[in-house]
């Protein structure tokens, strides 16, 4: 029988993680902040859009997104007087005036012809941003120290993944001709140009490298 | 995209036809059809049309679920952060992916019983309650009116599962009966906290409560007696929020409703 008192190394030998992260407690909390105010953009978008979209698949679609981007803010939200911050409200913000405008544009289309141009905003734009942001995130930051930001990263990627292969399935199938292949071509153009100038979902930044700030790695 | 976007903008593929409320009221086929007398206007297995009349039922339920998901819908992008709690709004959220699980289940359920998207028509009435200006008369309308409606109508349509011998309705039924429930309770609790100081406002949100429970009676689509289909679900409601006095208004609303439609019907003839 295994002697019970027996000292054990803390950290079993399979068990890689270091204390190291690239961001301060500061820099994730600007971050957390920024991703709660891009998911409620979001949920609000597909929650609005809902009631513009004839095609029944897809109505139902976003009405089941519009909940897991809610979700996602309210984990941020949970997150950020935890890293600091107790008025959730004040990082809950766009991190410069051109991620404005790029969810202001994303926003803008209504008519019921226009569920391309809808999802091709959500799915082939800001999706693949999201994804990429939130995994720079979660592979930088100290996999101990910042642990709960990690924990909540990894439950939003896994949704963000999900959504956007069914989103992106929802496209194949409804560009069923050369034009509309345009049309959606375009209306991605248009949104990468300006989420480019954003420099991403956080800024200048979103993937790096970042200006390190005091005490930001060991 | 608009802020409040009109009922006449709900988008539809081409299987929906639209029709109004006030069509259905005042159908004068509805007069001949109340002389006959039929006993009790429950749903029952025995009574010859008990099939259709479910069917219908169903596809009402599926398009007032398709209507309830573009309403939280809504709810979610109509109001700037001033107007509506984030917690809310996160509710909101979270009853349009119940909502939209609805639909799904109406559509398989629809199948099931022998029945097709657009076979019947589809008034809008129930999305018109989610246009209110003020979130809190939306609550009023959509949460405490309309699902309470639907509580009532999956509780009948529990019921007539069951005594059909239709495990899978009842099954069905049950399941969304308890999302509509939380639903109720989210709008009875959100009513509460919004008007804790503004009792003028929470006078306002009752009163448009009252007008779209009595709407939403149908001329005696739902209520206590065997003249009503759809059953007040008291206990249910109760569970929801309801007070007694709050569920005895609502009998009361849904007879006053019978007799007006009666009368309009009588007059019209």
């Amino acid at each position: 029988m295994a002697d019970p008192y027996k000292p054990r190394a803390a950290f079993a030998p399979w068990d890689r993680r270091e204390l190291p992260g690239i961001f301060s407690v500061e820099d994730s909390a600007r971050r957390v902040g920024n991703y709660k105010w891009l998911e409620m953009r979001l949920f609000e978008s597909l929650g609005g859009w809902v009631a513009t979209v004839p095609e029944l698949d897809v109505k139902l679609v976003l009405g089941r997104h519009c909940y897991h981007h809610a979700w996602h803010a309210e984990l941020m939200d949970k997150r950020l007087p935890e890293l600091r911050e107790m008025d959730t409200d004040r990082l809950c913000e766009a991190p410069n005036p051109e991620m404005e405008a790029f969810v202001e544009a994303l926003r803008e289309p209504e008519a019921p012809e226009h569920t391309i141009e809808k999802l091709v905003g959500v799915f082939r734009v800001l999706l693949p941003r999201k994804i990429a942001a939130y995994t720079y995130h979660l592979n930088g930051t100290s996999r101990i120290t910042d642990s709960p930001t990690q924990r909540s990263l990894g439950f939003m990627l896994q949704d963000e993944f999900e959504d956007w292969r069914e989103g992106e399935m929802l496209l194949q199938s409804l560009i069923e001709t050369p034009e509309e292949v345009d049309r959606a071509t375009r209306r991605q153009a248009e949104l990468e140009k300006l989420i480019l100038a954003a420099g991403g979902i956080s800024g200048p930044g979103s993937l790096g490298p970042i200006v390190a700030t005091e005490g930001a790695s060991l | 995209m608009r802020k409040q976007l009109p009922p006449d903008m709900l988008a539809r593929d081409s299987r929906f036809v639209r029709t109004s409320i006030m069509d259905q009221v005042m159908d004068p086929r509805n007069q001949k059809i109340g002389e006959r007398d039929l006993g009790s206007a429950r749903l029952q297995p025995e009574r010859p049309a008990a099939a259709d009349r479910a069917r219908n039922l169903m596809h009402g339920i599926f398009t007032g679920e398709i209507q309830a998901l573009e309403g939280a819908g809504r709810t979610t992008f109509d109001f700037d952060d001033d107007e509506a709690p984030f917690a809310l709004k996160l509710d909101m959220a979270r009853q349009c992916w119940d909502e939209s699980r609805h639909v799904e289940i109406s559509v398989k359920l629809g199948d099931w019983m022998g029945t097709e998207i657009g076979e019947y028509s589809e008034a809008v009435f129930l999305y018109e309650a989610a246009c209110a200006p003020d979130p809190v008369l939306r609550l009023c309308g959509v949460n405490r009116a309309l699902e309470g409606l639907a509580i009532d109508v999956f509780n009948t349509m529990k019921e007539f599962g069951d005594s059909s011998g239709d495990p899978v309705l009842e099954f069905c039924e049950d399941w969304m009966l308890a999302d509509e429930v939380t639903h109720v309770k989210m709008g009875s609790d959100w009513l509460r906290r919004m008007t804790k100081d503004d009792p003028e406002r929470l006078e306002k949100a009752l009163e448009f409560q009252r007008t779209v429970d009595k709407l939403f009676s149908l001329g005696g689509f739902r209520g206590e007696t065997e003249d009503n289909p759809i059953q007040l679900a008291r206990n249910f409601r109760s569970m929801a929020g309801f007070s007694t006095d709050e569920i005895d208004e609502i009998a009361e609303l849904a007879a006053q409703a019978k007799r007006d439609a009666e009368a309009l019907v009588a007059g019209s003839s």
